[in-house]
């Protein structure tokens, strides 16, 4: 039973991270494209005919989603990268060369498993708690996993054989520890607040007041971290096509370049995720009382945290087509000189504020 | 329950290899992480350890040696970087200066 | 529980030899990453839960990677074999058995009067933290200090030398 339940969890959670990367796929295309006033993809499958029954009813949607660019997105790009030359360059280990594009995916997809995806229900008698891995360590567990994410850039980087790699590569590494500082100080002054390691308690503890409200900059901290550890946005140096052509994943092609791709997409479902269970109250909404323990309130308490993710989802790329690059002097100036002493000062705040017996969550 | 002599077994098997690694290897950075290797070997049976008695100083201890060797890998990079830039290699042989 | 010791006992130690015999730095630093992590989920096994997130967070995510950056950032080739190789590597090999053979009697005697508890002690993060900050205050502030002069030092080294300056 147990095994069951669990074999459950995991499709779900995997359904939850390709439904999150997907979209923001989908998101990143269109909504660059209106960004920046052009149309975008709308072309595969709009003007699709068939004479099979099956089809028939089917076939306005599929033109719909057409016009949208779905099809274009999701399907046509998957099935040219499946059916791409899979391109390794001359005197670099092959091992390594795959290796890089597994490792960048793997840690967040692992990093996933410590996220509650609704509150607990009662199925069949039993008391389920919709988390894959209730682990002691908790966010140190992200944390780990976070910090592994570098590897995956660095051997990439190392595996091209070819300057432009290595430059982004290293890029990637250097941003991606200097990041890491903040994010830990951060994440420990959440922890203070809270006073669990645990994501689900540190939901619960929101029922009444949203974690934003009494540590807005923790929050901010976190989301400026978070945005640069998924090297995107204004923190795109390591893959910055103007300087490096592409950075670290230059040299990979077909279904590897695929796998970067899906695995920076999986992490800014992740950092929205985190975003939402530590700030934003999960599943929880002003003015909405769930009942406990009921399996069709966890599904809505299950809706309004997708709903919540994706809105951050989509605040991520916006700001990412908005923003300009900074320089890399400006990025550790940012990290080391701003973010750094900003994160130490707040968890030392908290922790007067805690001490004092003035924060009671 | 796994008996404690397995762990420690494993664990002076880690650090023998440690020790054969720093007199074979003559590139400064595969004798630092050699010497890590025996830091680690010497955590794990602490930690097998701590189990044992039953009490968790010996976890302590080990969270103790990660701080250090942090400074360690501190000090110790800026070292091998600072090599690099006068010798223009990282053979440990070539770090000779101060015999002449 | 034993199988899966045996299997994470045998990549530690298969990994550990790849760090050594591997010729190429890097493959020998990514060996080592996998040392860590096989270790960290021995730690698990051990329920030492807290060190076994530190040991990732520390080791195989700061300390490591800051390796591989070092060998990147030097692009340093393959190791050319020497000379004296092979018998200086024989005879590292052969005092390695050596201290081997004198550490294994040791632990074997050293045991046999050593009663395992096995005690249900678990590393978690309460406990540990409890410990850190009452009994070993005073160390852990020592600690503090400590990184915060291999910070200095650190900065100190890597700095660049100015042409002309004071060296």
């Amino acid at each position: 039973m147990e095994i069951l339940v669990y074999a459950v969890m995991l499709f779900v959670l995997f359904n939850v991270i390709m439904g999150i990367a997907s979209i923001n796929t989908w998101v990143e295309r269109k909504g660059s494209a209106l960004i920046q006033d052009r149309i975008g993809a709308n072309r595969a499958g709009r003007y699709l005919d068939s004479d099979l029954l099956v089809l028939k009813p089917v076939l306005p949607v599929i033109r719909f989603l057409g016009i949208l660019g779905v099809i274009n997105t999701l399907l046509c790009d998957a099935v040219k990268a499946l059916f791409k030359e899979d391109f390794v360059p001359q005197g670099v280990s092959k091992f390594l060369h795959a290796l890089g594009p597994f490792m960048a995916v793997f840690p967040v997809f692992l990093a996933f498993a410590i996220i509650p995806l609704a509150p607990e229900f009662v199925l069949f008698g039993e008391v389920i708690r919709p988390q894959l891995a209730p682990l002691n360590a908790g966010v140190l567990f992200f944390l780990a996993m976070g910090s592994m994410a570098v590897y995956g850039v660095a051997i990439a980087g190392w595996a091209g054989n070819n300057k432009y790699s290595l430059l982004g590569g290293l890029r990637a590494a250097a941003q991606m520890i200097s990041y890491e500082l903040a994010m830990g100080l951060a994440f420990v002054a959440v922890i203070v607040c809270y006073g669990t390691l645990d994501l689900y308690e540190m939901v619960n503890r929101q029922e009444g007041v949203w974690g934003v409200v009494y540590q807005p900059i923790t929050f901010i901290i976190l989301f400026i971290v978070g945005m640069a550890e998924t090297k995107r946005g204004p923190f795109d140096l390591p893959e910055a096509e103007s300087e490096l052509t592409a950075g670290y994943f230059t040299e990979y092609s077909g279904m590897k370049f695929l796998l970067f791709w899906l695995g920076e997409f999986a992490e800014i479902g992740l950092f929205s995720f985190l975003l939402v269970l530590l700030f934003f109250g999960g599943w929880h909404l002003p003015f909405v009382d769930l009942p406990e323990h009921a399996w069709w309130a966890a599904l809505i308490g299950h809706a309004i945290l997708m709903g919540k993710v994706l809105f951050f989802c989509v605040l991520q790329i916006v700001l990412r087509w908005t923003l300009p690059r900074f320089r890399f002097d400006q990025l550790m100036k940012l990290g080391w000189k701003y973010l750094l002493p900003l994160s130490m000062i707040n968890l030392l705040v908290y922790g007067a504020l805690k001490a004092g017996g003035w924060l009671t969550v | 329950m796994i008996p404690v002599s397995f762990y420690l077994t494993l664990a002076a098997l880690m650090f023998t290899i440690g020790v054969c690694g720093v007199a074979i290897r003559r590139n400064v950075i595969v004798v630092f992480m050699c010497i890590e290797l025996m830091l680690n070997a010497v955590n794990l049976s602490m930690v097998a350890f701590s189990r044992t008695v039953g009490n968790l100083d010996g976890q302590i201890g080990v969270f103790f040696v990660m701080v250090v060797a942090a400074a360690e890998a501190a000090i110790g990079l800026g070292i091998i970087i600072a090599l690099f830039r006068s010798t223009r290699s990282l053979e440990s042989s070539e770090a000779s200066e101060l015999r002449r | 529980m034993m199988i899966l010791f045996a299997l994470l006992g045998a990549l530690v130690i298969a990994s550990a030899i790849g760090v050594v015999a591997l010729r190429h730095p890097i493959h020998s630093a990514l060996c080592l990453v996998l040392n860590l992590v096989g270790v960290a989920a021995l730690y698990a096994m051990l329920d030492a839960h807290f060190l076994s997130a530190v040991q990732i967070i520390v080791y195989a995510g700061a300390i490591m990677v800051l390796v591989l950056f070092v060998i990147m950032l030097l692009n340093i080739k393959v190791e050319q074999p020497h000379r004296r190789g092979i018998i200086l590597t024989l005879l590292a090999t052969l005092a390695g058995v050596c201290f081997l053979g004198i550490l294994a009697p040791l632990f074997y005697r050293g045991l046999r009067g050593f009663t395992d508890h096995s005690s249900k002690i678990e590393g978690t993060v309460e406990a540990f933290g409890e410990l850190l900050f009452t009994r070993y205050l005073f160390p852990f502030e020592a600690a503090s200090v400590l990184i915060m002069v291999a910070i200095v030092g650190a900065v100190m080294i890597g700095k660049r030398h100015q042409q002309g300056g004071s060296k």
